[in-house]
């Protein structure tokens, strides 16, 4: 097929066209950016929740030799220790527990605050000043007073950590800022699909001569919307450029120069996660383009 | 080459039938002067012959093919088969008049080579050799015409249909696009045109079919445009 015509067209369009093409990528720059946004929001939600394992745990943690809870006398004893996981054991609430030695609690502040601190001839902490503790896993998350109630009080019990008190408001931010982006996004969407099709109805009627034309000697109408389909896929790739590049501004300097360093315990996102939000805004850039030109010259350039 | 059985064809929304069981065969090579009043239904029987639309009843066989069954798709292919030329040039302001021929070949993916063969060669037998480098509002309104029918012939269709061609030329150039015509029908090309100019239709002494209120009225071998009131 010759395309001479076509490329000719291609640039001549752009050029005709101008400002309605600019708002195209624009409106598409900043709508692919907030649906990247969303979806690295939705998987630093995710990330975030897995890492601190799932909400539904209750952590019963033990009396220490020197503990902050006067209810404490010293070191959990034996029976006491025993006497708590029977506790656990026989409530119905519960579905799983298992427990955590002092060993196994010094490991992951390590690996949460980092090794070197707690080396050396003045650590910041010992294994012996860690608590021992109880993790449990509940069948309903919703149904947690049972449990934290029959275990408060009993001698041994220091404090009962609901993980869900300090993750959920972590996690729930993260999920307002999620749904405020893509509901924005979805905003910007849809402007971006009506400035598409109005963009097509003043490109077909600037070309209605020659598409009259073509269409009387006969024309594949492939090749007369072919002009109209690659000015809509050159905004498209513009606008996912544009989004890409703004993503991952947002990845260098808000995650990794800021959150990472500011915020450790928190599992941050990485260049995988920014890699899906990419090829996210790539397939969807071209469809939201696409996809209209697709519809609208069947509509406008009839046989 | 172009048959009509029985074709009706009403628009929406209109009572009136624009074509009324019209059956007509044209043969291939034949010259067919359409005539009839504004209105009597001539532009709708070559919009159907283009398929431009499908009849509302009746069958319409173009080139061997039945239109009323020709998928969209094909619809492209089957008009590369027809040139068509009107009253009003249609020529692309902006392009030359070697562009405007060319492009009739370039959207229909025609090589490079074919086309700075055909085009020369088409624009010495419409008689504008030499002037394919200028605008087309620097050309009389003959020599717009001209270029309009090399457009259509340069493919070189088995059917030219010509809407009107003369309507916007005096007489004296009226007869230049006819004799072009003549000669375009001379190498084996169908030729069908609408006209309400009674002077050419008689002088020319071709088939004419005369068309009225969507009827045919009138198939006659060599025949003149009618008795004027």
């Amino acid at each position: 097929m010759q395309l001479r015509y076509v490329f000719s067209e291609l640039g001549q369009g752009l050029r005709r066209n101008l400002s309605m093409h600019l708002a195209v990528i624009l409106t598409l720059f900043v709508s692919l950016t907030l649906v990247g946004l969303g979806i690295l929001l939705n998987q630093q939600a995710t990330k975030a929740a897995d890492h601190w394992g799932s909400q539904l745990q209750i952590t019963v943690y033990l009396c220490t030799e020197r503990d902050s809870n006067p209810a404490c006398t010293g070191e959990v004893t034996e029976a006491q220790r025993t006497a708590v996981l029977q506790v656990v054991e026989d409530n119905p609430e519960v579905a799983d527990h298992f427990l955590i030695s002092k060993e196994e609690a010094f490991e992951k502040v390590k690996e949460l605050y980092g090794a070197e601190r707690f080396e050396g001839p003045y650590p910041a902490a010992t294994a012996e000043d860690m608590p021992e503790a109880v993790r449990i896993e509940l069948k309903d998350p919703e149904k947690y007073e049972g449990i934290v109630s029959a275990v408060k009080g009993l001698d041994g019990v220091s404090k009962v950590g609901d993980m869900r008190t300090v993750i959920a408001p972590i996690i729930g931010s993260i999920n307002t800022m999620k749904w405020a982006a893509l509901g924005t996004a979805i905003f910007l969407v849809v402007a971006a699909l009506l400035l598409v099709a109005n963009t097509i109805r003043l490109a077909a009627f600037a070309r209605r001569k020659e598409i009259g034309i073509m269409r009387l000697v006969g024309a594949s109408t492939l090749y007369i919307a072919l002009p109209f389909l690659l000015e809509a896929l050159v905004t498209a790739l513009i606008g996912v450029v544009l989004a890409t590049g703004a993503l991952a501004g947002f990845m260098y300097f808000g995650i990794m120069e800021r959150a990472t360093d500011r915020l450790k315990f928190v599992p941050w996102i990485g260049f995988s996660e920014y890699g899906v939000a990419v090829a996210a805004v790539a397939v969807l850039g071209p469809l939201l383009t696409v996809l209209p030109t697709l519809v609208l010259t069947r509509k406008y350039l009839k046989v | 080459m172009i048959r009509f059985e029985k074709v009706t064809k009403t628009y929406p929304g209109h009572a009136h039938a624009a074509l009324d069981q019209v059956s007509v065969d044209i043969e291939k090579g034949e010259f067919v002067f359409l005539v009839g009043s504004s209105g009597s239904g001539k532009s709708t029987f070559l919009r159907l012959v283009l398929r431009e639309y499908r009849p509302t009843g009746g069958r319409v066989y173009v080139a061997g093919k039945e239109i009323n069954r020709l998928a969209s798709w094909k619809v492209p292919r089957l008009r590369r088969t027809i040139g068509t030329v009107f009253q009003d040039f249609r020529l692309l302001p902006n392009k030359t008049v070697t562009e405007n021929v060319a492009f009739a070949l370039q959207v229909i993916g025609r090589s490079r080579s074919e086309i700075s063969s055909l085009v020369p060669e088409t624009l010495e037998l419409v008689g504008l050799d030499g002037k394919g480098d200028r605008m087309p509002d620097e050309l009389s309104g003959g020599e717009q015409q001209r270029v309009a029918i090399a457009r259509a012939f340069v493919n070189r269709p088995q059917i030219l249909i010509a809407d009107e061609p003369t309507g916007n030329l005096d007489p004296t150039t009226s007869v230049g696009i006819m004799k072009l015509l003549d000669r375009i029908n001379r190498t084996g090309t169908t030729v069908v045109m609408a006209t309400h100019d009674a002077g050419i239709v008689d002088q020319m002494r071709k088939r004419v079919i005369e068309l009225e209120h969507g009827r045919v009225v009138r198939d006659q071998a060599q025949g003149v445009y009618g008795f004027q009131n």
